[in-house]
C-alpha cells in the first residue's frame, strides 16, 4: 500500500505539471493571436480611415467600399471615429457611405438576434456612436434588454438623435435597478435640455409620494437641465414633501436654478428638526446670493449641530458683505459662532486679515486665536 | 488595399473642394487622434500643402522648433505635453509659425488663453473640414 501511494503522488503531480504546462502554452498561444488580430484591427482601421477621410475631402469621390470591408468591425471603429470628428455637412457624406452599406441595419440585426453578448454589445455601442435616427425604434425596444450596458448604449444612442419620444420612456426608467444605469439615464436626459424639463416634473409630482430614489435623481438631473420653468414645480414639491432625501435635493436642485423665488421657502427650513436639512438650506442660501439672508444665518451659525454652523458660516462667506460680517462675529458671545466665523474665514484665504482683526477688536477667546494662531502662514 | 492613391478615377475627373496652392507651404499636424490626423493630412495634402505629422506634445514642440512652418495645427489635449504649454515654450524662443489651436473642450477660458499665448486662431471639434480648411487658407 506505502508502495503504492509513493507511485501515485508523484505520478498525480506529473500529470498535473503537465496539465499546467498545456493550460500556459494555451494562454500564451491565446495571447499572441489576440495581439496579433488586434494589430491587423488596427491596421485596417488605419486603411479605412485614410479611406473616408479621402471620401470626406474629396466630393464625387468612387474608390470602391467593398462589403468585405463594410462588414469589418475596424470598418464600423473607423467610421464612428470619424463621425465623431466631425460636423455640418461631412456628417452627411459619411451617412451616405453608412446607408449604402447597411451599416446601420446590420448593427440593429446584431443587437436584436445575436446570441453572443458581445456582439449584441459592440453592435449597441455603435448605434449610439452613429446616432441615425432609422436606429430610435431598437434603441427604444433595448431600454428594457437585460443587459445594463444596452440599457444604457440604448439611452444614449436616442440622446444622441434627440428622439423626443425617448424622453418619457427614459424618466421612467429612473426606477431601474442598477444605480449606475439610472445615473447614466440621468446624463442622457441632461443631453436633451429643457425639453426634459416638464416630463421630469411630471415623473416627480406622481413618483415623490412613493419612492424617493426616483425623484431625487429626477430633481438631480433639473438641477443640471437649469431651466427656469421648474422654480414654481419644485417649490410644490417642497411644500408637498416630508421626504428627507427629496426635500434635500429640491433645495439643491432650487440653489442651482438662483432663482430668488426660492429664498423664503429655503430660509423657512433653517427650522427644521433634521439638521442634513437645515446645513442644505444654509448652503443653498449661500448660493443664491442674496445678502438679506446674512441675519438669518449668523443665527444659525449658533446652531447646535457644528456642520449646520459651518454651512452657515460658509454660506455668509460667499454672499455680498458676508465677509465684514463674519468678522464682526469673531467676537460673538457663543464661542461654536465664534470659532464657525473664524473657519470661513480661513477657507475664504482671509485667514491672517481675521487673526489681525480678532487681536485689533480685543477677542478674547484663547482657543480661537490659537486655533487661528496655528493656520497662519508667515 | 491601396492607400494614398485612387482606384478608380483619375485625379483630375474628381472634384476637388480645396483649390491647390501655387507653392508649396509647408503645415505641421500636431494631435493624437489618429483620425484626426488621417482627415487633416488627406484634406491638407490634396490642396498641395506639404504636412508634417506629431503624435505627441513633446514631438509636436520638437517639430515645431527645429522646422520651418507656415502654419501649425496643435491639438489642445495631448501626451506629454499640452499644446497650451507647447505654444508658451514657442512663443518663449520667439516661433514666428502662426499656431490653430484645436480643442474638443468646450470652454472659453481655454480659448482665451491660447490667443493669449500666441495661437492666431481657435477651432473647437467637432469640426467642420470646410471651414478648418478656409480658415488655414485666410492663414497662408
Amino acid at each position: 500500500m506505502r508502495m503504492f501511494t509513493n507511485q501515485l503522488v508523484p505520478m498525480a503531480l506529473l500529470v498535473i505539471f503537465f496539465i499546467d504546462a498545456l493550460l500556459l502554452a494555451g494562454l500564451v498561444v491565446l495571447k499572441s493571436l489576440h495581439r496579433r488580430h488586434m494589430r491587423s484591427h488596427d491596421v485596417r482601421r488605419h486603411e479605412y480611415l485614410g479611406l473616408l477621410s479621402r471620401h470626406i475631402s474629396f466630393e464625387n469621390y468612387h474608390e470602391p467600399i467593398t462589403e468585405t470591408m463594410a462588414e469589418d468591425q475596424a470598418f464600423l471603429d473607423a467610421l464612428i471615429d470619424m463621425r465623431n470628428a466631425i460636423t455640418g455637412d461631412e456628417v452627411s457624406t459619411l451617412r451616405r457611405i453608412v446607408n449604402h452599406h447597411g451599416v446601420i441595419e446590420r448593427q440593429m440585426r446584431y443587437l436584436d438576434s445575436s446570441i453572443l453578448l458581445s456582439r449584441r454589445l459592440r453592435a449597441a455601442v455603435a448605434l449610439a456612436e452613429l446616432g441615425d435616427e432609422i436606429s430610435a425604434g431598437t434603441l427604444m425596444r433595448h431600454l428594457d434588454d437585460r443587459e445594463p450596458e444596452i440599457r444604457i448604449q440604448s439611452a444614449r444612442g436616442l440622446g444622441r438623435i434627440q428622439w423626443t419620444p425617448a424622453i418619457d420612456q427614459i424618466v421612467s426608467r429612473f426606477s431601474d435597478e442598477i444605480p449606475w444605469v439610472r445615473v447614466r439615464f440621468s446624463d442622457t436626459l441632461i443631453g436633451y435640455g429643457t425639453k426634459a424639463t416638464w416630463p421630469l416634473l411630471a415623473y416627480i409630482r406622481i413618483n415623490h409620494r412613493f419612492d424617493s430614489k426616483g425623484p431625487a435623481l429626477a430633481l438631480r438631473t433639473l438641477a443640471q437641465i437649469q431651466d427656469d420653468q421648474a422654480v414654481g414645480p419644485l417649490l410644490e414639491v417642497l411644500d408637498e414633501t416630508t421626504d428627507l432625501e427629496i426635500q434635500i435635493a429640491t433645495v439643491d436642485a432650487l440653489s442651482e436654478l438662483g432663482s430668488s423665488e426660492a429664498l423664503p421657502a429655503v430660509e423657512s427650513l433653517l427650522d427644521s428638526e433634521q439638521w442634513e436639512l437645515r446645513s442644505k438650506s444654509a448652503s443653498a442660501l449661500g448660493k443664491l446670493g442674496d445678502p438679506s439672508a446674512i441675519p438669518r444665518l449668523m443665527t444659525v451659525m449658533r446652531d447646535e449641530n457644528w456642520w449646520v454652523r459651518r454651512s452657515a458660516a460658509a454660506a455668509v462667506a460667499r454672499l455680498p458683505e458676508g465677509i465684514e460680517a463674519l468678522y464682526r462675529s469673531l467676537d460673538d458671545e457663543d464661542p461654536f459662532a465664534a470659532d464657525a466665523a473664524a473657519e470661513a474665514l480661513a477657507d475664504a484665504g482671509e485667514l491672517v486679515t481675521a487673526r489681525e482683526r480678532a487681536e485689533e477688536i480685543g477677542v478674547e477667546n484663547e482657543p480661537l486665536l490659537a486655533h487661528m494662531g496655528s493656520d497662519v502662514q508667515t | 488595399m491601396a492607400s494614398g492613391a485612387l482606384l478608380c478615377h483619375d485625379r483630375h475627373s474628381v472634384q476637388l473642394p480645396f483649390s491647390p496652392v501655387s507653392d508649396k507651404k509647408r503645415i505641421l499636424v500636431a494631435d493624437d487622434s489618429e483620425t484626426i490626423r488621417a482627415l487633416l493630412q488627406t484634406a491638407l495634402e490634396s490642396a498641395g500643402y506639404e504636412v508634417d505629422i506629431a503624435k505627441d506634445g513633446l514631438s509636436a514642440y520638437e517639430l515645431g522648433s527645429n522646422g520651418e512652418y507656415d502654419l501649425i495645427i496643435l491639438d489642445q489635449l495631448m501626451p506629454g505635453l499640452l499644446g497650451l504649454d507647447v505654444i508658451t515654450r514657442w512663443h518663449e524662443e520667439g516661433l514666428q509659425a502662426p499656431v490653430l489651436m484645436l480643442t474638443g473642450v468646450d470652454d472659453d477660458r481655454t480659448a482665451v488663453e491660447s490667443f493669449d499665448r500666441g495661437a492666431v486662431d481657435y477651432v473647437r471639434k467637432p469640426f467642420r473640414i470646410t471651414e478648418l480648411m478656409a480658415r488655414i487658407r485666410m492663414r497662408l
